[in-house]
């Protein structure tokens, strides 16, 4: 049955084309290309400040990596990443623009505290109660945007945005009103019982089982997206809009549940981060998770395992930066240009390979 | 044009063709899809660079071995010009603004009221009736055509490449485009045609060119062709063969409409394949969303088999036996970075055995994936290829393995060969007319009259919204369905 193509009479010959795996095998190539060349490009800024770029990536690399506790440092900054971009490359695949993490994180955290700080019960009880609370406030928040996107079509690139603002202004409200520390002088909620927190994954050090967590998550989202009849409407409704018309598969479905999962993945993240790295809901804790969780989703390719190193590597950088910052007198911002940079070329690598397949 | 030589890594798309236009000649150039017909033509506009071989106009070398800067840009200053399928024209703008763009001698200060008068000259002098001050989103596609060739006209065209002109034009505009072409040879030009549409290149053509594999398998004049010769040539099989239809009584009522969207009412029965001709955008595209349940219903009653499914969802529809194939390839009956397998399965997930509770049951997926691709004769590596790799004929087969396969009790089919070459375009309407065999019924929507004419046992009309009562074979008259067709009746 399976003739080769020139057999036939027809004349069109169908050009070798690379199958899942080895798909994945370019990205992954395309994504270490970009992040090889944005270290390279990012030389030239520490070369004209007068600095070695050699000596300022190697205490970057120490920073990172330097200790148990610097890489249970940098696995906790990646964690929160792992997660939100999972959730956005769900979206991305589904054809939905999700730049809302910052906000669903916000009001994730926010609920999580304040179940952490409210509830009573068994500790065990209270930790997966709060959590839940999280995942439930990141669920609605990212929920509310779809509902405007589908009853009002007010693109969601913009209500997640805004909603933003309105979630990170919602925990400084809530921590310079009831849930505040009273006499902090800073916006911060008590600190929560030690027994509600999550657990390290192993003793003496301050990795938390969120990693774990996380790790179990991207999994899953694979085999959603990959294996389920729910991922195949996502790739479907991503894939051609009209095609998933013709399908019979519900866009305003598609869009209200992958927002939801998204959303309180999200959430998830929130209450991960209050609840095992700050112990407390401290105000802009949430800062900048949102978008570098677009930047880590990118990076993958919005492929939830790859998801993983993606975050990893940015958990990392990040976590270095101080490093390079003290011992050498480069900038940690620099790092910032570095993600940048990689997302840039990687973008880049995407266009030209599609390009050049095409010719 | 000699010897040209061009190849695409393995692929030979041209080995070493000749085409010669001379002066006042209309030269057709056939083939199927990949015969080398649009590689052969870029070569000659200036798109792509052979890999050897030489392009003569007017005794001037435009490329050979010492010159190889022959650009489109070129090609137009030494009198070529090229009417793509897809139009090169601003919606927005006016008729005589895009005839401006990007035009050398439009001169730096633009005076449209100058170009406006040439292009109304032209206009007169080849009867093309293009108004210069018409917005082109409000014309016809015909009428777009006509605007490109003026175009190519006032830019001093003396040899026009006409790109499979004919695919999207109703009955009455393909005959007014044949009268341009003669009036163009009248006054000095040259065409080639290109096409898959033997009727109208025996009709319009002095000579033609056909292509097979990338090589010339014929060069005949008109007045010594036939259909069948010409068809041979193309495809190297006999296609003159006609199409099989065993006579048998239809059944019972497959599908009754009844007032859909205020005034259409049919049947479709058993073993019966209703066809309904009619130009595009006369609201074939709304009727069939309708009845498989894309879009729903503004008024009316659909049963299929004595059920009422005017309030069904797709997903009901398609369980209650009902296979649609749509118009649009690229988006919508298929996802071309999609696979075949998830191509082929994705309709049909919801239902075992794709569907396992909440999983989607990979081998089987796989498994009908190759059982269908053997059965419809698709030609691939893999079912893990994406569609967007195949040939629109290869593409066409996915659809349609996917349709009728599930063996549904009716087909919706709008324009099922559309874009398809000869040899694909019959293997879609002998499964079609396998379907019916086997008691299916088939409602099969076409602008292509000849197909309609050929397929339906009952044929109807579809015409600003409105279906003509269905007229049986035996008692068609083809004039009364052109005057309907045209809006004229």
């Amino acid at each position: 049955m399976l003739l080769p193509d020139s057999v036939g009479q027809s004349t069109q010959v169908a050009q070798p084309v690379p199958d899942r795996t080895s798909e994945r095998a370019r990205s992954a190539l395309r994504a270490v290309i970009a992040v090889l060349l944005a270290f390279l490009v990012t030389s030239v800024p520490i070369l004209l400040s007068g600095k070695s770029p050699l000596v300022a990536y190697w205490s970057l690399i120490g920073g990172a990596f330097g200790s148990l506790d610097h890489i249970a440092f940098a696995l906790n900054k990646s964690t929160p990443y792992v997660l939100i971009a999972v959730g956005i490359a769900l979206c991305f695949r589904a054809g939905i623009i999700n730049i809302g993490g910052e906000g669903q994180v916000a009001v994730g955290g926010l609920a999580t505290s304040w179940f952490a700080l409210n509830a009573g019960g068994p500790a065990f009880l209270v930790m997966i109660l709060a959590l839940a609370g999280g995942v439930a406030a990141g669920a609605a928040w990212a929920g509310l945007a779809a509902a405007i996107r589908l009853t009002r079509g007010v693109h969601e690139v913009l209500s997640t945005l805004l909603l933003n603002f309105i979630g990170v202004l919602v925990v400084s409200a809530a921590l310079n009103g009831a849930m505040g520390e009273p006499g902090a002088g800073f916006p911060q909620s008590p600190l929560f019982d030690e027994s509600v927190c999550l657990p390290k994954l192993f003793t003496g050090s301050d990795l938390h089982v969120g990693l774990a967590i996380a790790v179990i998550v991207a999994v899953g989202a694979q085999i959603l997206l990959w294996r389920t009849r729910f991922g195949f409407r996502l790739r479907l409704l991503g894939g051609s809009r009209s095609a998933a018309d013709y399908a019979g598969v519900s866009f305003a479905g598609g869009v209200m549940s992958v927002m939801l999962l998204s959303g309180g993945l999200a959430g998830l993240a929130g209450g991960i981060e209050v609840l095992g790295v700050h112990y407390r809901l401290i105000e802009g804790f949430s800062q900048g998770f949102g978008f570098t969780a677009v930047a880590v989703a990118l990076l993958a390719a919005a492929d939830p395992l790859a998801v993983v190193p993606a975050a990893l590597f940015f958990g990392f950088l990040q976590a270095g930066a101080l490093a390079m910052q003290r011992e050498v007198g480069v900038p940690s911002s620099l790092v910032f240009v570095i993600q940048g940079l990689s997302i840039v070329f990687a973008l880049c690598a995407m266009g030209l390979d599609r390009r050049r397949r095409r010719v | 044009m000699h010897g040209i030589v061009k190849n695409y890594g393995a692929v030979r798309a041209n080995r070493g063709i000749d085409l010669i236009v001379g002066e006042r000649r209309v030269v057709g150039l056939l083939g199927e899809n990949g015969s080398g017909k649009s590689t052969l033509m870029k070569v000659l506009f200036g798109m792509i660079r052979p890999d050897s071989g030489r392009v003569v106009f007017e005794g001037k070398a435009l490329l050979d071995h010492a010159r190889v800067d022959h650009t489109p840009r070129r090609a137009i200053a030494a009198g070529i010009g090229m009417i793509h399928q897809h139009f090169t024209l601003v919606d927005a703008m006016t008729v005589t603004e895009n005839v401006m763009l990007g035009w050398d001698q439009a001169g730096v200060v633009l005076r449209p009221a100058a170009i406006a008068r040439r292009i109304e000259e032209a206009s007169r002098t080849y009867s093309l009736a293009v108004n210069p001050g018409d917005v082109v989103a409000k014309l016809s596609f015909g009428q777009r055509q006509r605007v490109e060739i003026v175009k190519a006209i006032l830019r001093g065209s003396k040899l026009l490449i006409l790109d499979e002109p004919t695919s999207n034009l109703s009955p009455p505009e393909v005959a007014g485009l044949l009268g341009v072409i003669r009036r163009l040879r009248e006054q000095g030009h040259s065409v080639v045609f290109i096409s898959h549409k033997l009727s109208e290149v025996m009709e319009i053509c002095d000579e033609v060119v056909v292509l097979r594999d990338g090589a010339v398998s014929g060069h005949v004049q008109i007045a010594d062709a036939t259909r069948e010769s010409l068809a041979r040539m193309m495809v190297e099989r006999d296609l003159s063969a006609p199409i099989q239809r065993r006579d048998h009584t239809s059944g019972a009522a497959v599908l009754t409409v009844e007032g859909l969207s205020g005034n259409i009412s049919f049947t479709v029965r058993a073993g019966e394949i209703l066809a309904v001709a009619g130009v595009d955008g006369n609201g074939q595209q709304e009727l069939l969303d309708n009845l498989a349940g894309v879009t729903p219903a503004r008024a009316g009653r659909i049963r299929l088999n004595g059920i009422d499914i005017t309030r069904m969802n797709v997903r009901q529809r398609l369980e209650a036996g009902l296979a649609y194939i749509p118009v649009d390839r690229a988006g919508t009956s298929l996802v071309p970075g999609f696979t075949i397998a998830d191509n082929m399965a994705m309709r049909d997930i919801n239902r075992p055995p794709l569907a396992f509770g909440p999983f989607l049951n990979a081998s089987a997926v796989r498994e009908m994936t190759r059982t269908r691709m053997a059965a419809f004769d698709i030609r691939a590596s893999s079912p893990d290829v994406p569609a967007s790799s195949l040939s629109g004929g290869n593409q066409q087969k996915i659809v349609l393995a996917r349709e009728i396969g599930r063996q549904p009790k009716l087909l919706l089919a709008f324009q099922p060969t559309w874009g398809l070459d000869p040899g694909a375009a019959r293997f879609v309407l002998d499964q079609i007319l396998l379907l019916r065999d086997a008691g299916a019924a088939v409602l099969y929507v076409s602008a292509e009259l000849e197909e309609v004419m050929t397929l339906g046992d009952r044929i109807a009309v579809m015409s600003g919204g409105r279906l003509s009562s269905p007229v049986p074979r035996r008692s068609v008259d083809v004039t009364q369905i052109g005057m309907l067709m045209a809006g004229a009746a």
